[in-house]
C-alpha cells in the first residue's frame, strides 16, 4: 500500500461529519474551523444529503414514520446485503462466519444479482440458513439487475477496452455469456440437496433496509458484500436514513492492484450513489487488502474439514479441498469476503487505516465503474503530503482498511469455522 | 385493453366531433355526450408540481377537470421546484380545488446521481445546451431541499393546505397499485423521471403492466437535451429503456408548437377566454398569473404547453394526428452530452438511402437527428411512440373547454 499511515483526524474535515450529524439532530456539536474544500463538502452534503430534522421544520406537512426500536440485545447490528454466490465462495465464508459470531445480531440477508442472479443467490441463501439451522434470520431479494448496466453493454464493453482486473480476471458475474438467464434456477448440490422450505420476504431489500435502520437509529451496520444497489435505492427513496446509519462496510475498488472490481463496475451508478452519500463511516476492503490472504495459505483447509461441523465440514471438503487436491497448482480465491465479515465481527484484527476521498467514473467508456481515491489530507499545509491532488467536487469519505493481522484472522477464522454450529 | 383504448379514442373523438365550435360551445360535461359513458382511464400523476402557475400546474388543472380521467393519485419528483416545495402547492391547489379525496406522494426529493455544483461546472467546461438555461431546484433563487416558501397566492388561498400528503413513498405507491390494477394504469410523467425509475428498479414486473406511460422531454431541434431529462439523465435513460408496451413521448419540438399565450381565435387569447369564463380558482389564477403580466408587458413571451400536451394525450389521444415508432437512448456520460437524447426510427434498415439524404434540418417534424440517421439502435435502446403532429384547433378548445367547465368534484 502506497498510503500506510495510522489513523489521523483532519479537524476540517471531520468538522462536516459533526455539522451533518447535528443537522440531523443526533448529535450536538459545534461546528468545527471550516475551509474551502470543507466548505465546497458542506455545500455537498447540504444538497445531496436531506436531513431528517429538515421535517420538524414541516411537521404541518410531513409527520415523521411511526418507528418500533427492537428491544436492544447489546449485539452488533447487523444487515447482511451479499451477492450469494453458492455452493462455497467468499460471500458463503462470509455468510457462515456471521451465522457462526456470537456478537453479530443478523437482522436480515439481502440478495443482488452479481456473482449470481438474485433468485439464485436467494435460493442459495435460503438453503444454507436452513442446513445451518437457522431458518429464523429473514432473507429479502434484493435487486435483479443494476440500475443501468446491462448483459450487453458489460460485453461490449469488455471487448471493446478489456478487462481493468489484474490477474487475469475479466469477470462479469451473471453477465457472463454462459451464464444462465436471469430468472433461471439451476438445482443445489450437496450438501443442499434440495430448495428450501422456506420462502424469501416478499419486501424488497430495499425497504427492509430503510425500515430497519428508521427502526434502530445510529445501530445498524450496513454489510455490503456485493454492489451497492440495494443500499443506492435506499438511499434514494430514504435519504434521512444516511445520517442514523452506524457504518456501512463495503469490499471494492483498489488502488493499486486494479482500479475497480466487480462489485463496482457491476453496477458503478449504484456505487457512486453509496460512497456519496454522505455515510457517517463508510469502511472499505480494496482488492490491495483483500489480496494479503487467501483461502489456501491462509484458511487450513484441511484443519476445517477435520474439525468442523457439518454442514460447514460437507462445505469445504466438497469445494475447497478436492477440487485443491484434484488441482495442486490451483490458485483460491482471496478472501475479501471474510475481511469484510471479520471487520464486523472484530475490528481489531485491522492495523490501521487511510482517511481518503473516493469517487467513481461512471464514463460509459473503458473507465466504467473505475474507482478513484484522493488522500483525505490533501492540503495538509506545509505537512509531508502538501500538493496533492484535490479530490472531485462530490467525492466521498471512507476509511481504506491498510493492513490486516494474518495470524490474528485465521485465528478468528478457524475458530469461528470449527466451532459447534450456533443456534439462535 | 387495446380493444378499450380503440373504443376510448373513438368514443373522445367523436365527442369532440360533435360539440360546437368555440366561443358559443358551453363544456365538455355538458349535455349527453357519449364520453359520460366511456369508462374513466385510471391514471398515475408523476409530476415536478411547481407553483403556483405554469404548465406543471396547467396540466394539474387539466386531469382535476377531466371527467374520463380516475386520478388515482399524485406522486411528486424533485424538478422545476424542490418536491417539498411542490407539495405545498400541489395540496394547496387541490383543496382550493376541492378535491381532497386525491391521495398525494412524496416521491424523489434528489436526482439520481445529478447535483448542482457539478451542473454548474459542466455548463462552464462545455457551454450551455439551450436557449433558456432553466435548472428548476438547482435554479439559484431556490432555497434548499427543505425550504417551504408562503404560497404566492390570493388570499384566501395563500395559507399552507390543512391536508396532508401521505407517509408513503411515490414509487411504492406506484408499484402497488399498477399491481393492484394490471394492465389498467397510465402513467403521466411530467417531471424528471426518478420516481418511475425507483419503481421499475424496486419492481420490474409493474413495466409489462402498464398500458401506457406519457412522458414530457427530449428533442430532435429544439433542443436534444431537455430540463426533464438531463435533470436526472440516469433515471432518464432506465426508464426509456424499460419495455412498456407503450410509452409515448410529447418533445419539446412539438411543445413548442402551441404557447400558452396563442390566440384561440383572431384577436382573442385562450387565457383571456380563460380568465373570462373560468370559476374560481381557476379565473383567478389565470387573472393574476397570465392577465396581469401581460397587461405589464404585452410582449410578453409565454411558455410552451409542455405538460399540457400530455393531459392531452391522456385525456384525448386522437388529438394527435402523427406518430412514430421510434428507438430513444439517452447519454449518462458526464461529458457535453450528458442528458442528451438520441433517437434512431424503427425502420432504419428499410429507408432508401435517396430519402436518407433528403432530410432536411428546416423541416421542424423531422424524426430523426441527422447525425444518427444511417446507425441503429444500440442493443439497450427503447422502443417509444414518438408523437409528431397535433390538432392545433383540437387541442386549444379542450384546454379552453377544460379550463371553462365547472369545477369537477370527486
Amino acid at each position: 500500500m502506497g498510503y500506510v499511515r495510522s489513523p489521523r483526524t483532519d479537524s476540517d474535515l471531520i468538522g462536516i461529519w459533526y455539522h451533518v450529524a447535528s443537522e440531523s439532530g443526533s448529535v450536538e456539536v459545534a461546528t468545527c474551523p471550516v475551509k474551502s474544500i470543507a466548505l465546497a463538502m458542506d455545500r455537498n452534503r447540504r444538497d445531496t444529503m436531506p436531513s431528517s430534522s429538515g421535517l420538524l421544520a414541516h411537521s404541518a406537512m410531513f409527520s415523521p414514520a411511526p418507528q418500533t426500536p427492537s428491544p436492544s440485545s447489546g449485539k452488533k447490528k447487523v444487515i447482511y446485503d451479499q451477492d450469494h454466490r453458492g455452493p462455497l465462495s467468499t460471500d458463503t465464508v462470509a455468510t457462515l462466519m456471521l451465522l457462526q459470531a456470537d456478537n453479530i445480531d443478523l437482522l436480515g440477508i439481502c440478495t443482488v444479482s452479481c456473482d449470481m442472479w438474485a433468485k439464485q443467490e436467494t435460493a442459495y441463501a435460503l438453503r444454507l440458513l436452513e442446513i445451518m439451522g437457522r431458518p429464523e434470520i429473514p432473507v429479502f431479494m434484493g435487486a435483479q439487475e443494476p440500475l443501468l448496466n446491462t448483459k450487453a453493454e458489460a460485453q461490449m464493453r469488455y471487448e471493446m477496452f478489456g478487462s481493468r482486473s489484474l490477474g487475469n480476471e475479466g469477470y462479469l458475474g451473471c453477465f457472463a455469456k454462459d451464464a444462465p438467464g436471469r430468472d433461471q434456477l439451476t438445482p443445489l448440490p450437496p450438501p443442499y440437496n434440495l430448495f428450501a422450505q422456506i420462502k424469501a420476504q416478499p419486501e424488497p431489500a430495499a425497504d427492509f433496509i430503510i425500515r430497519t435502520i428508521r427502526a434502530n437509529p445510529n445501530e445498524v451496520t450496513m454489510y455490503c458484500g456485493g454492489p451497492m444497489t440495494n443500499l443506492a435505492l435506499a438511499v434514494m427513496l430514504a435519504p434521512d436514513i444516511v445520517p442514523i446509519t452506524k457504518e456501512v462496510i463495503f469490499m471494492g475498488g483498489g488502488i493499486h492492484h486494479s482500479t475497480s472490481s466487480v462489485n463496482v463496475y457491476f453496477d458503478a451508478e449504484a456505487a457512486k450513489i453509496g460512497f456519496r452519500a454522505g455515510f457517517p463511516k463508510f469502511t472499505l476492503v480494496t482488492t490491495d487488502l483483500a489480496e494479503e490472504v487467501h483461502m489456501q495459505d491462509d484458511g487450513k483447509v484441511d484443519d476445517i474439514v477435520d474439525h468442523a461441523h457439518p454442514p460447514i465440514a460437507d462445505l469445504f471438503r466438497e469445494y475447497e479441498q478436492k477440487p485443491q487436491r484434484a488441482n495442486p497448482q490451483r490458485k483460491s480465491f482471496r478472501m475479501p469476503d471474510e475481511m469484510m465479515a471479520a471487520h464486523t465481527i472484530d475490528s481489531s484484527i485491522f492495523t490501521g487505516y487511510d482517511e481518503m476521498f473516493i469517487d467513481i467514473v461512471t464514463h460509459d467508456d473503458g473507465h466504467y465503474g473505475d474507482t478513484s481515491f484522493w488522500d483525505a489530507n490533501w492540503k495538509d499545509e506545509g505537512g509531508e503530503l502538501a500538493g496533492q491532488n484535490n479530490p472531485s467536487l462530490k467525492a466521498g469519505r471512507v476509511q481504506v482498511l491498510n493492513g490486516i493481522d494474518k495470524k490474528r484472522f485465521r485465528e478468528l477464522f478457524a475458530d469461528l469455522m470449527t466451532r459447534p454450529i450456533k443456534i439462535k | 385493453m387495446s380493444t378499450t383504448r380503440r373504443e376510448f379514442i373513438k368514443t373522445v373523438g367523436a365527442a369532440i366531433a360533435t360539440s360546437q365550435i368555440l366561443p358559443e360551445a358551453t363544456t365538455m360535461g355538458a349535455g349527453p355526450t357519449p364520453l359520460q359513458s366511456a369508462p374513466k382511464r385510471k391514471v398515475i400523476y408523476d409530476q415536478d408540481n411547481s407553483g403556483p402557475f405554469g404548465t406543471d400546474i396547467l396540466g394539474t388543472l387539466m386531469m382535476l377537470q377531466a371527467d374520463n380521467v380516475d386520478l388515482l393519485g399524485i406522486t411528486l419528483v424533485t424538478g422545476d421546484a424542490w418536491m417539498k416545495q411542490e407539495m405545498a402547492y400541489t395540496l394547496r391547489l387541490l383543496e382550493m380545488m376541492g378535491r381532497t379525496e386525491i391521495p398525494v406522494y412524496p416521491g424523489a426529493e434528489f436526482p439520481m446521481l445529478n447535483t448542482k455544483e457539478e451542473w454548474q461546472l459542466r455548463q462552464q467546461l462545455y457551454g450551455g445546451h439551450r436557449l433558456d438555461p432553466w435548472m428548476g431546484a438547482f435554479n439559484r433563487a431556490n432555497g434548499g431541499p427543505n425550504e417551504i416558501k408562503p404560497l404566492p397566492l390570493p388570499p384566501p388561498y395563500e395559507r399552507l393546505a390543512d391536508i396532508k400528503p401521505q407517509q408513503e413513498h411515490a414509487a411504492r405507491f406506484i408499484i402497488q397499485a399498477v399491481r393492484e390494477n394490471p394492465g389498467q394504469v397510465t402513467i403521466y410523467a411530467g417531471g424528471p423521471l426518478t420516481n418511475l425509475a425507483l419503481a421499475i428498479a424496486l419492481a420490474p414486473d409493474i413495466v409489462s403492466k402498464v398500458p401506457e406511460v406519457v412522458i414530457m422531454g427530449t428533442g430532435f431541434h429544439e433542443f436534444t437535451n431537455t430540463f426533464n431529462i438531463f435533470f436526472d439523465p440516469e433515471s432518464g435513460r432506465k426508464v426509456l429503456r424499460a419495455a412498456w408496451p407503450k410509452c409515448s413521448i410529447v418533445t419539446v419540438d412539438l411543445a413548442e408548437e402551441i404557447h400558452e399565450g396563442d390566440e384561440l381565435a383572431p384577436g382573442r387569447r385562450m387565457i383571456e377566454e380563460i380568465a373570462a369564463r373560468a370559476q374560481s380558482p381557476i379565473s383567478d389564477l389565470f387573472r393574476l398569473y397570465a392577465i396581469e403580466p401581460l397587461k405589464k408587458n404585452p410582449t410578453l413571451n409565454f411558455f410552451r404547453m409542455a405538460d399540457e400536451m400530455i393531459a392531452a394525450q391522456v385525456i384525448d389521444p386522437s388529438l394527435f394526428t402523427k406518430s412514430e415508432s421510434m428507438y430513444v437512448d439517452i447519454c449518462t456520460t458526464p461529458g457535453p452530452r450528458y442528458g442528451d437524447a438520441m433517437f434512431w426510427p424503427k425502420n432504419w434498415q428499410e429507408i432508401p438511402d435517396a430519402e436518407k439524404h433528403a432530410v432536411s434540418a428546416a423541416d421542424r417534424r423531422v424524426f430523426v437527428n441527422p447525425r444518427q440517421f444511417y446507425l441503429g439502435p444500440p442493443p439497450s435502446a427503447g422502443l417509444v411512440n414518438v408523437l409528431q403532429e397535433i390538432d392545433h384547433a383540437r387541442f386549444k378548445k379542450l384546454f379552453v373547454d377544460l379550463m371553462t367547465k365547472p369545477i369537477s368534484k370527486a
